[in-house]
């Protein structure tokens, strides 16, 4: 006879567990980054409090974070939206750019002077060319059941060349002494800021989106369906659901976001199209809907988080001479962490009597 | 084709590194476990294997070590994965940045540096073949591994009963457990030796093909390698395939400036990835079902062994 | 004698007289400098040698204090970075890339207190100057390296990006290469990136197989210069002396010494006698010079390459001293002409012996 740990399922999961296990995994992270930091012979008592100071100590510091997380917030909603219906979308990158690239295109070719009319314009044509791009993807599933994962990594290089063509050839402003950018956006072509800040009105749309699709996914038919054909495709097809079709409109609608996140990045705060132009959040877009837990109201709050991280590991560079690497390395810890923490929202451990057979 | 010759050598080489990444991954997928951190791997074992070797001189040991430091650091994607059944993709997506940063971290002192790497060997014999041996025998023994590395995965997985296990652990693990098979060890061991492998791929480009270390230098690849192991079906041969046809593109282009050729780059550079979704279309069209090959059914979903008394 | 080079480009520049602004003077031990970086300092090239210039600052000045930011993305973040470098104290900031132009203009305006220095830039302010270094005068001494030693009279250039800075680079050495051998060609390898040395070595090899006997690279790692000992043709390296890399094939390298400039910059903010400039330099300042010659370069050339340099640091005569073709063999600067700095930072059509393309460029 023997004690040993054993491994149960929980039975429910109720909202309570839920934050203390993320609270106490975040705590967690946090003691252990405290090592590393020491290790690294600086105080992590005075990292940490840079890194909250910088990313949510006062007004700037804020401000400066949501204008971060907003991008990541908007593609964090079109990723949530594919993967509702287990639809591995990781193009959000690529979408981006094709968001950003016919953002220019509204503004070199259909420009109007006005704001309020070339907002609309330039919101249109991102959201049917974005969309299309990604609806390819989705047309390729659903015809004939091609992994979309490939095809959306593929899609993201492919645009990013496309970029680069446009942005080194056509494009390129001959008023910038010949770099490889495109003509600083008239102001009509600009998206408002939020007051004195950097935080474009995209925040809003992203909150809109978040809200809107928060109602779709609880209280309408289609958002029903969609949840069905994520859990169980056979079930959806029993239940007559056309999988193919929402594939595409899946993918349509969830690129068609991503790509408005980086008509955000260039109309709003950049001004301009140039070529170190990157879509990192595309990527983190999809940590981000993951610790939302697919919960579209959460995105904002998770948006945000991840958002003071990076502002936060910017400080660490500055004040504490950190190198970048060292806030990658605490990022992945901090990940790690929440990961592991995840263990205990669906399963316990209890000590046991065993008989030995 | 002479020129040709030439490029498909280059595709060789520069798929060297791409090559062992995928089969890395093929055996880690295959197990069930999906690992998304290949480029965060090849990083650390591109440093480890150019750290080594700067410091014993010897770039088997450096290799060596690259394994080593792949297991280890892939051990943390493996324990929240197998052990406590977490999100696989970000645990992945973690693995990236974490290895981005130790690797760059611990890198620093070794940027400007240089070692003295692996040579050339023709392979006595296949290297006389017309065409075929100056393409694949007048490499590195690197290289070599990588072929033999091929054939073993694909006999291990095909006629093997270890093997059998393996895809038997990936595609329905409950019934494996009923077979009497350890699924968590061999989840590990699956997790632990792919990554190992990847970590090879990347202590390919600093300890043999560029001979320096600066930071990302795996520039992508480890991306490359995930799609490309869908690209394959895992199969471990048509990994090969992918690999250099991806290295053989880079190369053409690369080979088309050098020869004066007016060339519209940005088209070409996006031709691979193209070429990438125009043949999984092509393959998955064609594709039966219950083929051997094919994607690990369970591939990505935690195991959770119920308790049966 | 230090020689400044005075600029104005264009309508963009505002410039108020000097004395207009003055900035206090400071002591050393108060002195913050915080530097965006474009790349991470581990690139072995543009960035580490912008971060070697930071260290000389502190060296130089002990008790002033220097902070960076790596891998700033060229756009709105680095707003941010340059904006927390003022929060915690800054009174310099070194942008190093020329993406953050907007940036630098847009914090400037809201910090009339703080002085910026944007690397490779044209736009100016009261607080705003700009910094580069002539490194295409180094360049040109190289290709009459290279142009002395090829035999095949093909020689390779591996080139990151096609913007005006490596345009103006391809373009100085081409018209060295061409000065001491007319029937030599320059080939150019586009890379898309700036450091990716697999890509690099791939490059590298291409080059050699396709008939160069010379390599030139302007990219951040040393892999090219590896590769080229490995293959056995001769290399010119860039950013650092890359003889390390390749001991015997090594005929020199056009190198970076950012530190003469940061160093005057930051004395300049302690005397409180800063004003915005144009800081293009030259070699006579010693930002950019030649590495030591490796031993394959034989006694004549070290000694027409000398009075080059001679010539170039006297000021006596300037590279980009017409005639000058370009590829179709159409005279672009003539006879006697000498081509403007704004000619110079716009540089988009590659000079006569030049092979490859920049990718075409509309309106």
């Amino acid at each position: 006879m023997s004690r040993m740990l054993r491994v149960e399922k929980r039975l429910t999961q109720t909202v309570w567990q839920d934050v203390f296990v993320t609270l106490l995994s975040l705590v967690l992270a946090l003691l252990f980054g405290a090592v590393f930091l020491r290790a690294l012979g600086v105080s992590p008592w005075e990292a940490y409090s840079e890194m909250f100071r910088a990313s949510m100590g006062d007004f700037f510091g804020v401000t400066e974070t949501i204008g971060k997380a907003t991008p990541i917030m908007i593609a964090g909603v079109g990723v949530l939206l594919a993967f509702k219906m287990s639809v591995w979308n990781i193009g959000a990158a690529g979408q981006a750019f094709i968001g950003a690239l016919a953002a220019t295109t509204a503004v070199r070719y259909f420009f109007v002077d006005n704001r309020f009319v070339m907002f609309w314009i330039m919101l249109a044509l991102v959201v049917v060319t974005a969309g299309s791009w990604s609806a390819i993807a989705g047309y390729l599933k659903a015809r004939w059941n091609v992994n979309e994962i490939i095809t959306t990594l593929m899609l993201n290089y492919i645009a990013l060349q496309i970029l680069y063509y446009f942005v080194y050839g056509p494009w390129r402003d001959p008023a910038s002494l010949g770099f490889p950018m495109t003509a600083p956006f008239p102001l009509a072509a600009r998206l408002p800021f939020l007051g004195e800040t950097r935080i474009h009105i995209g925040l809003i749309l992203a909150v809109i989106l978040a809200i809107v699709f928060w109602y779709v996914f609880r209280s309408t038919r289609w958002g029903y369906e969609i949840r069905v054909m994520g859990q169980s495709p056979r079930t959806a097809r029993f239940a007559g659901m056309n999988y193919g079709k929402n594939v595409v409109l899946v993918m349509f609608l969830s690129g068609a976001i991503a790509g408005i996140a980086g008509m955000g990045e260039i109309a709003g705060l950049a001004g301009r199209l140039q070529p170190g132009f990157t879509a990192d959040y595309g990527y983190t877009a999809i940590i981000v809907a993951w610790l939302a837990r697919l919960n579209p109201l959460a995105i904002p709050l998770v948006s945000f988080l991840i958002g003071a991280l990076q502002v936060g590991g910017e400080t660490l560079q500055i004040v504490m001479r950190l190198p970048l690497a060292s806030t990658l390395v605490l990022q992945g810890l901090v990940l790690f962490f929440v990961l592991g923490g995840e263990f205990f929202r669906f399963y316990r451990i209890r000590l046991v009597r065993e008989v030995s057979d | 084709m002479e020129f040709m010759v030439m490029i498909l050598a280059a595709a060789v080489r520069s798929g060297t590194p791409i090559i062992f990444a995928t089969l890395g991954e093929i055996l880690t997928e295959k197990g069930g476990i999906l690992n998304l951190g290949l480029e965060g791997i090849m990083l650390v074992g591109a440093l480890t294997g150019f750290a080594v070797s700067f410091y014993t001189g010897q770039p088997w040991l450096g290799i060596g070590a690259a394994f080593l430091a792949g297991m280890a650091l892939v051990s943390l994607h493996a324990f929240v994965s197998i052990t406590l059944r977490g999100n696989q993709v970000v645990s992945g997506l973690a693995l990236t940045i974490f290895g981005t940063g130790v690797s760059a971290f611990l890198g620093q002192r070794f940027i400007g540096l240089t070692i003295t790497g692996l040579g050339r060997v023709a392979v006595p014999g296949l290297s006389t073949i017309p065409v075929v041996g100056r393409i694949f025998f007048e490499h590195d023994l690197l290289v070599y591994v990588s072929y033999f590395l091929v054939a073993f995965l694909w006999w291990f997985l095909v006629s093997t009963r270890a093997g059998l296990h393996l895809r038997a652990v990936g595609d329905t693990p409950r019934v494996a457990e009923a077979m009497g098979i350890d699924v968590t060890r061999v989840r590990y061991l699956a997790t632990l030796l792919g990554g190992g492998i990847v970590a090879v791929g990347g202590a390919y480009l600093s300890v043999v093909y560029t001979n320096i270390w600066t930071e990302g230098m795996s520039a992508g690849r480890g991306w490359i390698a995930v799609a490309l192991v869908i690209f394959a079906i895992w199969h471990p041969g048509r990994a090969a395939f992918g690999a250099y046809l991806f290295g053989g593109v880079v190369a053409f282009q690369l080979r088309l400036q050098a020869a004066g050729t007016r060339v519209p780059i940005p088209l070409l550079m996006m031709l691979p990835y193209l070429l990438t979704i125009v043949v999984l279309v092509f393959i998955t069209i064609r594709q039966g079902k219950g083929i051997l090959f094919g994607s690990p059914a369970s591939l990505g979903q935690p195991y959770f062994r119920e308790e049966s008394t | 004698m230090r020689k400044i080079t005075w600029i104005v480009v264009g309508l963009l520049v505002v410039f108020l007289g000097a004395g207009a602004l003055a900035f206090e003077p400071i002591s050393p031990e108060e002195l913050r400098v915080g530097f965006v970086y474009v790349g991470p300092v581990g690139d072995g090239g543009w960035t580490f040698m912008h971060d070697l210039s930071r260290r000389s600052i502190e060296e130089k000045f002990p008790g002033a204090t220097t902070s960076f930011v790596e891998a700033v993305p060229v756009g709105p973040d680095a707003v941010r970075v340059m904006e927390t470098f003022i929060r915690h104290g800054a009174q310099l900031v070194f942008a190093t890339s020329f993406g953050y132009m907007d940036q630098v203009i847009e914090v400037a305006q809201r910090h009339p207190e703080v002085i910026f220095m944007h690397c490779s830039g044209y736009r100016m302010a009261d607080n705003v100057g700009v910094y580069f270094g002539r490194m295409y005068q180094a360049r040109y001494l190289s290709g009459l390296v290279a142009g002395s030693l090829t035999e095949s009279n093909v020689i390779g250039y591996v080139a990151a990006h096609p913007i005006p800075e490596v345009v103006r680079m391809i373009n100085a050495f081409t018209l060295g290469v061409r000065e001491v051998n007319p029937y030599a060609v320059v080939r150019v390898v586009w890379l898309f990136s700036w450091y990716d040395p697999g890509k690099e070595t791939e490059a590298t090899k291409a080059l050699i197989d396709a008939g160069s006997d010379v390599i030139a690279m302007h990219a951040d790692s040393g892999a090219t210069a590896l590769a080229a000992e490995e293959a056995g043709v001769y290399v010119i390296g860039y950013n650092s002396d890359m003889s390390r890399f390749a001991p015997t094939r090594h005929l020199t390298a056009p190198i970076w010494n950012w530190s003469v400039l940061t160093t005057y910059v930051a004395e300049q903010v302690i005397n409180g006698t800063w004003r915005p400039e144009n800081l293009w330099w030259g070699m006579d300042t010693g930002i950019v010079d030649l590495a030591p010659f490796g031993p394959a370069v034989p006694e004549e050339v070290r000694n027409l390459v000398g009075a080059a340099r001679e010539r170039i640091v006297e000021g006596a005569w300037k590279v980009f001293t017409g005639p000058i073709r370009d590829q179709q063999g159409a005279i672009r600067v003539a006879e006697g002409e000498v081509m403007s700095d704004e000619d110079l930072l716009s540089f988009s059509w590659f000079v006569e012996g030049v092979e490859g393309e920049i990718p075409a460029r509309g309106n």
